[in-house]
């Protein structure tokens, strides 16, 4: 992957460098590729960039195979994963080159109005988007009720930042790289309450890449880790329309999904990076998981049980919180840092014996979940 | 409203943002499960049935989440911090911009729509 950050190249630049560093680190040749999958959710709106699939393909030295582009929201490259992984488990391909990319800084040339605008269009044209929400505000929606359900503060909400901030720091793909305070949390402007500035992630660009293979050609390449289950679930949108704002019932339908396919359960999963937008769905994402019982995601959280050392670590490389979200790059993102946790390669964020991740990636207000469960190969 | 709104019984975008703007709140209850929603839909979201009735839901309702957003969206650029909030309505929910401050559980009426590049939301306070 690229360093999550601000960045003047162009999302073919950009892709290029994810895609060369996966299949440099595997070991694998342009010639083995059969098909290209890509995850690229706005680049339509923000780049009049379309028919990106077969541009970035040839961009990197790879034609002739299908390459096809995935959009649902913030979830995109992680459906691009999925499809991949379906194709080399049935015999469709061998080998599939899996990447995201997108860029949301100023460096498009757009406003944080417009911007605001644009990641707003995951939401209902007719019947959300006309009340003035965005996304800070749809997650603020669903945190609110949780804080009125079940007492979670605002504190628990800024520990999730301090933690995937001082993870970050050791991650060098990292967008911000220092750590910060509950204080500085809870001083930073309001963005939509509860949330404030350091509640969110950034706007980020970036790109990620991997190589997925069928486990039989796996040994013919470099390091390979296992895919034990992925888990895909949709939920009811528009927001208003859902049973439950704070079950985030894709996400429990996901993980039982890949729970299932693995043989696994919440308390087999060593480490696991989840879909930090805003500290309150990391809070929302651990409950739905299965690792913390509704309710006691925020004190579980401040009480450091996710924390690196802590007995179910919570988004080593920083999350989106301090890694970066660049929409499009941020599935792929999550499996590069399982494969870099269960190869045992991540360095000063490494987790002891981990041997079972888990990715939770979600779009819009949660109406898309995926879940990927990865081991060590044995 | 009137029949005459409906496309062979249908509620549309097109009736439901006129009824909005004449101060009518419109949604659709399903026939056969009963499931309410305040954003028409073709089919039942809870049991996939095409029997929808169209229905004026109640103009007074409770908070049930709440948010204010500081940073808005390009349409509303210019405006001040303003809530934006999901009424419950009996059995349906709406998305709703909201005229002064409220909190959850609060009780809330339709005050009417605003708009927002041509497309009407509802008001409630």
């Amino acid at each position: 992957m690229t360093t999550f950050g601000p960045h003047e190249r162009t999302l073919a630049e950009l892709f290029a460098e994810a895609a060369f560093k996966a299949l440099d680190d595997a070991g694998a040749t342009n010639d083995r590729i059969d098909a290209f999958y890509l995850g690229n959710t706005l680049g339509g709106m923000t780049e009049n960039e379309t028919h990106l699939a077969p541009k970035l393909a040839t961009h990197v030295g790879i034609t002739g195979v299908p390459a096809q582009r995935f959009e649902d929201a913030c979830a995109t490259s992680s459906n691009a994963f999925k499809h991949a992984v379906q194709a080399v488990e049935n015999g469709i391909h061998d080998v599939v080159l899996v990447g995201g990319v997108e860029r949301c800084t100023p460096e498009t040339g757009l406003d944080t109005p417009r911007m605001t605008e644009i990641f707003a269009s995951a939401s209902d044209k007719q019947y959300e988007q006309p009340a003035g929400i965005t996304f800070p505000g749809v997650f603020a929606l669903l945190t609110n009720r949780h804080m009125h359900e079940y007492g979670t503060t605002e504190e628990q909400l800024a520990s999730v930042a301090v933690k995937n901030h001082a993870n970050g720091q050791h991650n060098p793909h990292a967008h911000f790289g220092k750590e910060t305070t509950v204080e500085e949390v809870l001083e930073s402007p309001l963005i939509a309450d509860p949330f404030r500035l350091m509640d969110c992630c950034p706007f980020s660009d970036g790109a990620s890449a991997v190589v997925v293979t069928s486990s039989d050609a796996a040994d013919s390449f470099d390091s390979p880790v296992d895919v034990k289950g992925i888990g895909h679930a949709t939920g009811t949108v528009p927001a208003a329309d859902k049973e439950s704002l704070t079950a985030t019932q894709p996400a429990r339908d996901a993980a039982a999904s890949a729970y299932e396919q693995s043989g696994r359960s919440a308390a087999d999963v060593d480490f696991a990076e989840v879909h930090d937008c805003f500290t309150g769905a990391e809070i929302l994402a651990t409950e739905a998981l299965g690792f913390f019982d509704d309710g006691e995601g925020g004190p579980a959280a401040e009480a450091g049980r996710t924390a690196l050392d802590g007995e179910i670590p919570v988004n080593p490389s920083g999350g989106l919180k301090a890694k970066g979200h660049p929409i499009g790059a941020t599935g792929t993102a999550q499996i590069v840092e399982l494969t870099t946790q269960l190869r045992g390669e991540a360095g000063d964020r490494q987790i002891t014996d981990a041997e079972t991740g888990l990715a939770h990636n979600l779009g819009g207000d949660a109406g898309t979940t995926l879940v990927t469960l990865m081991e060590a190969r044995a | 409203m009137s029949d005459d709104e409906l496309v062979d019984g249908d509620l549309t975008y097109a009736s439901w943002k006129r009824a909005l703007r004449d101060g009518d709140l419109l949604g659709q209850k399903c026939r056969d499960c009963r499931h309410a929603t305040a954003a028409p839909k073709a089919a039942c979201a809870h049991c996939g049935s095409r029997e929808l009735e169209t229905v004026e839901l109640p103009t007074t309702g409770a908070i049930y989440s709440e948010t204010t957003i500081t940073v808005p969206p390009r349409q509303f650029s210019d405006d001040d911090p303003y809530q934006v909030a999901i009424v419950e309505l009996d059995e349906a929910r709406v998305m709703a911009h909201i005229d002064g401050a409220v909190e959850i559980g609060d009780t809330v009426r339709l005050q009417g729509s605003i708009e927002a590049d041509d497309a009407p939301a509802p008001l409630f306070g």
